[in-house]
């Protein structure tokens, strides 16, 4: 025990010498990350491409001549370890705006950004934090989950050949994640004309699917959303195809990465994956100082938006200091004057308004070719009032 | 009883023997402490508050907690949906315009006969399989959360104003301080003193060995009840104030992982007593924070390898768990008092 404490006290005097704080003025923005809990398999690469987009902005001089610092915590995916990191974030570190991640800690924060004036973006794309009017301090750079589900919609109708009205089902976990798009995507589909044919839940943690699909299968649908993460997607394609059951399958963003193909194998060859961001090595303006960042190592199209997320937050900022000051509310006003903004062609371009926070309305369809995702097409819809939030 | 034993305290009747605090060394070293804890918010930054103001969340829990597990040996796995249960009342209930301080009451309340419902199966069930059966009531309160969205918010979530007394709503770190402390010392002064009661002893008289406190003529199935009744109640109220301190709440929050968390906090700072629960509290609410401080002032030597070092914290957390059961499986609570005994003779040993 002796020893543990002597360890520990060298330890302490250890860190606290080295924790300097730096003279210079800098930018300090909080990076809340997953590293070790249940979503940190996405949650690493994410917080990278935020902390790599940080690199590459400091290389080319900062924003208004101040470096931008990463405060980076590990929340392990537990709200109440989000609400304490944020505390330190807000109190002690005095940052101006916040790069967060999943659902549990963007919506547990949702009111405290609000109340300290914090500009906060996130990973988590529920549609109700493009409401300004609930979640004035909220951003993100993804179509949310129902418009992202609607734009697919839209895509596949546009190409459905016969005659008759397309089958249509939905899988997802029955969790809030999952849950979120489906009374938007049910509605958009009755009025595409889709008929709706079946819903089945499939938990994030299943290893297996054979149950709901073959109750699905029965009712013959020809096109099957997805709603989960990559492995519970891999069940249910791998399951698909040892029950010769064949519809179209499109996953949400988070349901279809590099990984599904390493998961599902030949099971997901030709199915679909809806994202908001270019894969690794696509022919994009900003994918050249990607590759030089990471030496062309490849990274999951995560990073990718993670990149692209600290990338419109450093524009924000950057609008905010040549108008003035560099706070919270200037930030926030500065993010709600972009306009089409095209971050170096890594997303749809964004814009953010006063009363709509939704970035913009566009999906990137990819289908699965070769065991590679293929960019197949950039579908968009009308900015209409009634989406807003749902 | 040994005089030694008490060194210095002689009793003379068994009220004496039962007080809370029977010396008045005791109840200075309190009163002390009590003012300190008051003075914080003047002495100590916000960040340290919020700190304070989820480990005082965490003691209502825990206590809470211990009671059922700890004292009546009923072991709950659903704790965390209990808790879960209060928050979702407390905001249901502001939503339709009640004062907070009617809501969290009624909150209380409501939870405790939701508590109680699922404490039913306790009479037929114990160890393992009641564990499973709470097991149940953590699922099925999770689904109720997401499902029931006309209360809940569904997976949109929902969001709860902060506390109002005399026209000031109490929306900063350093009012929530004051409220959620006088809640702890609340709590943890009504089960003390519960377990002073004839329920109390009814508690622990089932926990130590069922059939002979049926024998000596205790209601099993009336004080099981009793005691899911009265935990669940105080972990609605622990519920109800984390709703308000947190200004909105998903189903997310109060899943399995929150339930093994209570029961962490009661098995490292010590089954059935309120000090363990309280020392607990303490120490799971702070070892996060502490192994983030750590990685994070490691990060600064070895940026490169930041992003791996501030991810070891899950499994350090993990590893310290597993240290505790094996080093100290009586919790932190037993070594407590070895370091009382300890002095209570010295320089003399034994």
């Amino acid at each position: 025990m002796n020893r543990f404490m002597r360890m520990l006290i060298v330890l302490t005097i250890f860190s606290l010498t080295f924790s300097g704080v730096g003279l210079a003025k800098e930018i300090k923005i909080g990076l809340l990350s997953d590293l070790s809990g249940p979503t940190s398999t996405v949650g690493r690469p994410y917080a990278q491409g935020v902390k790599d987009c940080a690199k590459y902005l400091n290389s080319q001089g900062g924003i208004a001549g101040q470096k931008i610092k990463l405060i980076q915590v590990d929340y392990a995916y537990n709200a109440q370890q989000a609400i304490s990191a944020y505390k330190k974030f807000v109190t002690r570190d005095k940052i101006v705006a916040m790069q967060g991640w999943g659902t549990a800690d963007t919506e547990a924060l949702t009111r405290f950004v609000a109340r300290d004036k914090i500009p906060t973006f996130s990973a988590s794309y529920s549609a109700h934090l493009t409401d300004p009017k609930k979640a004035p301090y909220n951003f993100f750079i993804a179509a949310d989950y129902s418009t992202q589900l609607r734009a697919a919609l839209k895509y596949f109708k546009e190409h459905w050949t016969e005659s008759r009205a397309p089958r249509l089902a939905f899988v997802y976990p029955d969790h809030p994640y999952g849950l979120a798009p489906i009374p938007a995507g049910k509605e958009f589909a009755k009025q595409l004309g889709y008929e709706i044919v079946g819903e089945e839940n499939v938990s994030l943690k299943a290893i297996d699917a054979t149950t709901q699909l073959l109750n699905l299968k029965k009712k013959n649908p020809d096109y099957v959303w997805i709603g989960g993460t990559s492995p519970s997607t891999a069940v249910i394609m791998k399951d698909a195809q040892k029950l010769n059951f064949k519809p179209t399958f499109f996953a949400n963003i988070w349901g279809a990465d590099e990984n599904l193909i390493k998961l599902a194998g030949t099971a997901c060859e030709n199915q679909y994956s809806l994202q908001a961001a270019a894969i690794y090595g696509q022919d994009v303006p900003g994918m050249k100082i990607i590759k030089e960042l990471t030496q062309n190592q490849p990274q999951m199209t995560h990073y990718i938006r993670g990149f692209a997320s600290m990338l419109v937050m450093a524009e924000g900022i950057k609008r905010a200091a040549a108008k003035g000051k560099i706070t919270g509310p200037a930030i926030k006003e500065a993010l709600e004057t972009l306009r089409d903004y095209d971050p170096m062609g890594l997303t749809p371009p964004i814009s953010y308004y006063p009363d709509d926070h939704r970035p913009n309305l566009s999906v990137f369809i990819y289908q699965i070719k070769n065991g590679k995702l293929t960019f197949v097409s950039a579908q968009s819809l009308p900015r209409k009032k009634e989406w807003l939030g749902k | 009883m040994s005089k030694a034993n008490k060194c210095g305290l002689f009793f003379t009747s068994y009220e004496q023997e039962a007080q809370l605090f029977p010396s008045k060394f005791q109840k200075i070293c309190l009163g002390l402490f009590l003012i300190t804890l008051c003075l914080c918010p003047y002495l100590l930054d916000t960040y340290i508050i919020s700190l304070f103001n989820l480990i005082f969340i965490a003691v209502i829990g825990a206590v809470s907690l211990n009671l059922l597990t700890g004292c009546c040996g009923q072991i709950s796995l659903g704790h965390g949906a209990f808790i879960g249960v209060g928050a979702y009342a407390t905001g249901y209930l502001m939503q339709l315009g009640l004062s907070f301080w009617l809501a969290l009451p009624m909150a209380g309340l409501i939870t405790a006969a939701v508590g109680m419902i699922f404490g039913i199966p306790s009479l037929r069930l114990k160890g393992i399989y009641l564990a499973i059966a709470t097991l149940a009531a953590q699922i099925i309160l999770e689904y109720i959360f997401l499902h029931w969205e006309g209360v809940t918010g569904g997976s949109n979530g929902l969001p709860v104003d902060s506390p109002q007394i005399f026209g000031f709503f109490l929306d900063n770190d350093i009012s929530m301080f004051y409220l959620l402390f006088s809640f702890a010392v609340i709590t943890t002064l009504a089960v003390s003193n519960l377990l002073r009661t004839k329920p109390g002893r009814a508690f622990v008289a089932i926990r130590d060995f069922y059939l002979s406190a049926e024998i000596m003529g205790i209601n099993l199935f009336a004080y099981k009840l009793m005691a899911f009744g009265v935990s669940s109640f105080f972990a609605g109220l622990a519920g109800g104030l984390w709703a308000t301190y947190s200004m909105y709440i998903t189903p997310e929050q109060f899943g399995i992982g929150l339930s093994i968390s209570y029961l962490a906090m009661i098995i490292i700072g010590g089954m059935g007593s309120v000090l363990g629960s309280i020392m607990g509290a303490v120490f799971i609410t702070l070892l996060p924070e502490g192994l983030s401080w750590i990685s994070g002032s490691l990060s600064n030597v070895f940026p490169d390898i930041s992003t791996y070092l501030l991810g070891l914290k899950e499994g350090v957390f993990g590893l310290i768990l597993i240290l505790f059961l094996i080093f100290e499986p009586e919790g932190l609570v037993h070594r407590w008092r070895l370091i009382k005994a300890y002095w209570k003779l010295y320089p003399f040993a034994h």
